[in-house]
């Protein structure tokens, strides 16, 4: 067993050396804001309603309305801050979830668009959207919610 | 081995799944099917989607393995429908983990959604002729309601109905002493399952009802018939706790003849195939299961019982698992036990009569008590390492100390008369997982 111990301390402090790097870059990239509809009825949610309702544990706004999550596509540096600050979730661990829900069936993962400028236009469609933005990106078309 | 980026262009459109190029198996049938199957969807996939509008995705996953076993008197493998594992017939096995998925999923109509899941992997008969997974319609009947008719793998497990998919569970296999324990992993008939959101809980309370009919090699095989289940996913933020209890009446024709052979012995002799053969006979099942994730780490344990009323046996299983990530490595170690819960031999016929006779009575008692010793018991150490080297993929390397106790060979397959039980041996793994 000292050997399987050593192995593994060993591959660990290995990974946390080449990771090193990896760790800074996600960590403040973005200030992203979770975002609703400026016509919702929703002015705030805590950080696990959130991760819930895009991570496909919940398909509903704590007041029963159903929720329409909206995601920037894969690779976006926004949508893996939003998930990093949301969820404390990497990109790998966001597919692996969806990988479980896509091939129990059990559903299919939010509906990604290419940019802030079409997350905003899919709020604006949809008063049960919500999306994440860059802070920067906000306006009046879109309410930013409180996130405790 | 390059993974399409996809970049979707208008706004309603959903990614277009990315092709994974690691798709290279043993079955190049079944490869050229799913890459020509790809090459038609694709387009499909890519359209754009509105809310309600009828949908059709096309989604993969896949896991290239490599075993070895230090036991060299028993194969090592991941289920009892494979023929032989890393050992004793192959040195490194890549038969155990490896397996490719491709699946279908269509949005009908406003309430109706239907998929099909088929899977190569290797079969009793050792070709990687690939299989109807999952295949069924289902329909949203209220918001919290849904029922679905066909076939759906059983929920037994926090992760059974997922177990296949490598890139969604953190090991390179979920562990053995519990996830053995389900002879039956599908069910074709009806499920419903009830879903309530509230104060942010989830409870999804699910039923089913069918049967499954399974073939092995010769024409031999099993059947699953009035089998139902109750199962409860309760999922609180990163806290997933599961129960489960499902019920089948099983027979197996390829010991049938054995135990009828006994029969010839009068009361003696129906005592015990009425004991021991698997005719239509009640297997229940219980688990339950936690899993705490709250991103940087992981805890899972389950527990579960498996009670056969036949040679298949009573056994009970646990494990305890853990992780950390560290960026895109994730460390894991786990410990986990099985224990055989019914009796592991039989003193069976008392010899009487002439030599022949006796010997054959001998023989016949040999072969039962061969039968009920391969109800094992064993506990391990496993430590293991995820590494998500690339988008959609993952590495991983394990390694297993397993001692098998009680004189059994624990979950090992085909022992040879060479094996010694109570000793340890170590099974090392690595796999590739990818999704597409």
């Amino acid at each position: 067993m000292n050997t399987i111990a050593d192995r593994f301390a060993r591959c660990a402090k290995l990974a946390a050396l080449i990771l090193g790097l990896g760790l800074q870059a996600g960590a403040g990239a973005a200030d992203v804001v979770v975002v609703v509809s400026a016509r919702s009825a929703i002015s705030s949610l805590s950080r696990s309603e959130v991760a819930d309702i895009f991570l496909g544990r919940a398909q509903r706004f704590p007041d029963g309305a159903p929720a329409v999550p909206i995601d920037l596509a894969e690779g976006s540096d926004i949508r893996d801050a939003f998930y990093s600050t949301i969820a404390d979730r990497t990109p790998a661990q966001v597919k692996a979830q969806w990988s479980k829900i896509i091939f129990t069936g059990r559903g299919m993962p939010p509906e990604a668009v290419g940019d802030s400028a079409q997350v905003k236009r899919r709020l604006g469609a949809d008063p049960n959207a919500i999306g994440y933005l860059d802070r920067a990106q906000t306006d009046a078309s879109v309410r930013v919610l409180m996130t405790k | 081995m390059p993974i399409a980026q996809h970049v979707p262009d208008t706004a309603n459109e959903r990614p277009a799944p990315a092709h994974s190029a690691a798709a290279h198996r043993r079955g190049p049938t079944a490869v050229s099917a799913l890459c020509l199957l790809w090459l038609l969807l694709a387009q499909t996939s890519a359209r754009a989607q509105e809310a309600d509008a009828p949908w059709i995705r096309f989604n993969g996953y896949g896991t290239l393995g490599e075993v070895h076993s230090s036991e060299e008197q028993a194969d090592f493998t991941s289920s009892i429908d494979k023929p032989n594992g890393a050992g004793h017939s192959r040195d490194w096995s890549a038969d155990v983990d490896s397996v490719i998925a491709a699946q279908l999923t269509a949005q009908l109509a406003p309430r109706w959604s239907a998929m099909i899941q088929v899977v190569s992997k290797q079969r009793y008969d050792n070709s990687y002729l690939p299989g109807v997974e999952w295949a069924n319609l289902k329909f949203q009947a209220t918001p919290e309601l849904s029922l679905r008719a066909g076939r759906v793998v059983m929920p037994s497990f926090l992760v059974s109905d997922d177990r296949q998919v490598g890139y969604a569970i953190p090991w390179v296999r979920p562990p053995l002493e519990v996830y053995s324990l389900v002879p039956i992993t599908k069910n074709d008939g009806l499920d419903a399952s009830y879903r309530v959101e509230r104060h942010g809980a989830t409870n999804t309370l699910q039923s089913n009802y069918g049967s499954l009919h399974t073939v092995g090699p010769a024409g031999q095989g099993s059947d699953a018939r009035n089998q139902w289940g109750i199962y409860d996913t309760l999922e609180i933020g990163p806290l997933t706790v599961h129960t489960a209890y499902h019920q089948a009446h099983l027979s197996v024709s390829n010991l049938q003849g054995f135990f009828s052979a006994f029969r010839d012995f009068g009361p003696p002799g129906d005592r015990i195939a009425n004991q021991y053969a698997c005719d239509g006979k009640l297997i229940p099942l219980r688990s339950v299961g936690v899993d705490y994730d709250p991103g940087s780490w992981f805890l899972m344990s389950e527990w579960a019982r498996s009670d056969g009323h036949c040679f298949i046996g009573a056994q009970s299983g646990w494990y305890v698992s853990g992780g950390y990530r560290l960026g895109s490595f994730t460390p894991y170690l786990t410990t986990a036990a099985l224990k055989a819960q019914s009796n592991t031999s039989d003193p069976g016929l008392v010899p009487a009569g002439p030599p022949t006779l006796q010997r054959n009575i001998a023989a016949l008692d040999g072969q039962l008590n061969a039968v009920l010793a391969s109800t094992g018991s064993e506990n391990s150490v496993s430590a293991g390492l995820r590494w998500d080297f690339l988008k959609n993929m993952d590495l991983k390397f394990q390694v297993d100390r397993i001692h098998p106790e009680d004189g059994s060979a624990g979950v090992l397959m085909y022992v040879q008369p060479g094996f010694r039980s109570g000793g340890d041996f170590y099974v090392y793994s690595m796999t590739l997982d990818f999704v597409f």
